[in-house]
């Protein structure tokens, strides 16, 4: 008998599934954002909504990021459900007044008085000198404030599991890190595979030897990673999709550590006060004893971003320098003895193949 | 002339507020209310005569200056002195306090402490009614020193842009903190307001609630039919200081004669019948309200992470 051909969706396309099924759900729902009713519908991701749904309902915004953060607070205290859209996350930073001192605050607050249901999406740019401005990702400087949920999809299958969860149950206020570099991917799509909770973390790839816990985009760079160690060092790693960096489940955490005691933590973002700081502090309030080994991380480098490509293929961890944290991990050793690819920038790779994953 | 039934019912409403913001004076030594607060005694009038203006389903957003709003939107008292002192009864389980008062069932959807952040807000709901054809309406009632944020900006173009139904109330006390309006303004209120095309007035009678109540409640109307956003100026005073319930025309920043002058126009002064025929049963239902609140338990530890999400 053969196997069912496995459906193939792109990030992108996901995406818009996603929005066209909020709209058509909910007459209550909108989408404001710069360019979200015009012909490249943030990277493909709202193409056509505005013909469908009406203009009312899909809607260009003037440049005005705090205020239209200020209008979603409006709109969802008058029971209207706005999914907001941002080409960038760093432009995110003008309407963190907004996020912080109201969205994260409104049902606390006022003692649940109100509820500010809405999801803000953003896109983290990288490469192509995207430069010190179009490439943050600012995932853990909004994780860190109680009130939100922040969720940052490594996938078109964690895209079309959460977002219409996020959308129609979740009474909370969301912030999405979406990566402009997965948009163009196609990925493998199980459609029977949604975990009852879709905030938790994901096993992504069973092993025994390390624990790869990862984001957005490092959960492909993982995932890569954990191929080439099987098949050049018989290393078998366990990738951990983390997806929701605002509520972690340190038993999942937990249990893989339990199996292989080594934990390699790939971020898209600065690893100090980030992403790898809060899973270790989850980990080491567990249980320490879990650890066979020092922790390592991988992320941008402690710096902006530079522009020249020669600088930037140096700022980002990139296939090469996971195989090799990951073999240092598990052989005990810096000189592991694993070959390392050759490859030495993600975003040439992805320009080639384009899944699926 | 006999005081018409309106006047009456303002009156009270105005005096209420004073006479719960003089009971907040006297309490505050106390301790028993741990939080900053801001009174609105001097500017009851703005409160009370946008408040009556709006019909049943509007919406207001307002500031840390919250309590002429709740007590305007027709807030319970217990629930507000509760909330004060920091107890499981007030209208929000003591989270919110004096600056972030909020009474949802009248229409107050929130008071935001940092400046001009609610102006945004009330942009929104009204476009969720414009989405809706709710009918509604939604003012925003915000300090002069508002108008010098960004964000004012972003949301007074968007108003006009899309023909919002909403009402700017700027309550021009011409005092932020201790900065007086000529040292921070290189604009007129009233240019800015019309460059946006948003129809202006301006009330200078800012104690006379008969007048306030007046123009919002033909303002409102207005709007109602489609016209799209209008701008209201009302001139009023601060009698206190601005954080605190002391008085402070000592220290330098502005002058007590323009404050005086005010008083002796202020009908909640000058009104002394009106006055004496309400007092008695303003101040029992006030003590009513704070011994009702005090019996009320301070939240327990299930409340502090209860509504995080
Ligand atoms: C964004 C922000 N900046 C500064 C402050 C500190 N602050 C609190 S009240 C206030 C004055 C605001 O003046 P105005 O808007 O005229 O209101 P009023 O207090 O006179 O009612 C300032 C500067 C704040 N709360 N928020
Ligand atoms: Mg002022």
């Amino acid at each position: 008998m053969t196997q069912p051909r496995p459906e193939i969706v792109s990030y992108a396309n996901a995406l818009l599934e996603a929005m066209d099924g909020a709209l058509s759900q909910s007459p209550n729902t909108v989408i404001l954002g710069q360019g979200a009713d015009d012909h490249k519908g943030i990277f493909g991701s709202t193409t056509g909504l505005a013909t469908k749904y009406g203009a009312d309902r899909v809607s260009d915004m003037p440049l005005m990021e705090d205020g239209m953060t200020g209008i979603a607070v409006g709109l969802a205290l008058n029971g209207v459900y706005p999914i907001l859209t941002h080409i960038r996350s760093d432009f995110v930073l003008l309407s963190a007044n907004q996020i912080i001192n109201l969205i994260a605050k409104y049902k606390y607050m006022f003692g649940g008085l109100f509820e500010v249901p809405m999801l803000i999406r953003t896109v983290v740019g990288r490469s192509w000198g995207q430069g010190a401005q179009h490439s943050q990702s600012l995932q853990s400087l909004f994780a860190h404030i109680p009130g939100l949920t922040v969720v940052a999809p490594s996938s078109a299958e964690t895209i079309l599991d959460t977002y219409p969860y996020l959308i129609a149950k979740h009474r909370a206020p969301v912030i999405s890190f979406e990566h402009r570099m997965l948009y163009n991917l196609d990925f493998e799509v199980d459609r029977s595979a949604a975990p009852a909770n879709p905030l938790t973390p994901r096993v992504v790839r069973q092993g025994r030897d390390l624990t790869i816990v990862a984001t957005s985009i490092m959960v492909l760079e993982a995932r890569r990673a954990a191929r080439w160690l099987a098949d050049n060092a018989d290393i078998q790693a366990e990738v951990i999709d983390l997806h929701c960096l605002s509520a972690i489940d340190p038993a999942v955490l937990m249990t893989s550590l339990g199996k292989t005691g080594r934990l390699l933590v790939c971020d898209t973002s600065w690893p100090g006060f980030g992403t790898a700081a809060e899973v270790c502090r989850l980990v080491v309030e567990q249980d320490p004893g879990v650890l066979k080994q020092p922790v390592r991380s991988l992320g941008m480098a402690p710096a902006p971003c530079p522009t020249a490509k020669a600088l930037e293929d140096l700022y980002y961890p990139n296939l090469a320098t996971v195989v090799d944290a990951a073999a240092a991990l598990v052989r005990g050793r810096v000189d592991h003895g694993v070959p390392l690819p050759a490859e030495k920038t993600m975003s040439d790779i992805y320009k080639k193949f384009r899944g699926p994953f | 002339m006999p005081h018409t039934a309106a006047y009456r019912e303002m009156f009270r409403t105005s005096l209420l507020i004073r006479r719960v913001e003089e009971k907040i004076i006297d309490l505050y030594p106390s301790d028993k209310i741990q939080s900053p607060v801001h009174l609105s005694i001097g500017q009851e009038a703005v409160s009370v005569g946008l408040c009556r203006a709006l019909a049943p389903g509007d919406l207001v957003f307002g500031t840390y200056r919250s309590h002429a709003l709740y007590v305007a939107c027709g807030g319970d008292l217990t629930q507000m002195f509760a909330e004060l002192m920091g107890r499981i009864g007030g209208i929000s389980k003591g989270k919110a306090g004096s600056m972030h008062l909020a009474y949802p069932a009248g229409g107050l959807m929130g008071s935001s402490a940092v400046v001009a952040s609610h102006i945004p807000h009330a942009v929104g709901s009204a476009l969720a009614a414009k989405l809706h054809r709710s009918g509604q309406v939604v003012a925003c009632v915000f300090g002069d020193g508002s108008l010098e944020e960004g964000v004012a900006h972003e949301s007074f173009n968007y108003a006009a842009l899309k023909q919002l139904p909403v009402l700017f109330v700027c309550e021009n006390n011409a005092l932020a903190v201790h900065s007086r309006i000529d040292s921070r303004q290189a604009f007129s209120i009233e240019a800015m307001a019309r460059m946006y095309g948003f129809p202006y007035q301006r009330i200078d009678a800012g104690y006379d609630f008969e007048e306030v109540h007046r123009t919002s409640a033909a303002t409102i109307d207005a709007i109602r039919t489609g016209v799209g956003p209008q701008f209201l100026e009302v001139a009023t005073v601060r009698a206190k200081e601005h954080v605190g319930t002391g008085d402070d025309f000592g220290v330098g920043y502005r002058d007590r004669a323009s404050y005086d002058a005010w008083c002796a126009k202020d009908p909640l002064l000058q009104d002394r019948a009106t006055y004496d025929a309400l007092i008695a049963d303003i101040d029992a239902e006030i003590t009513a309200a704070v011994a009702a609140a005090e019996a009320s338990p301070a939240p327990g530890l299930e409340e502090l992470l209860t509504d995080v999400l």
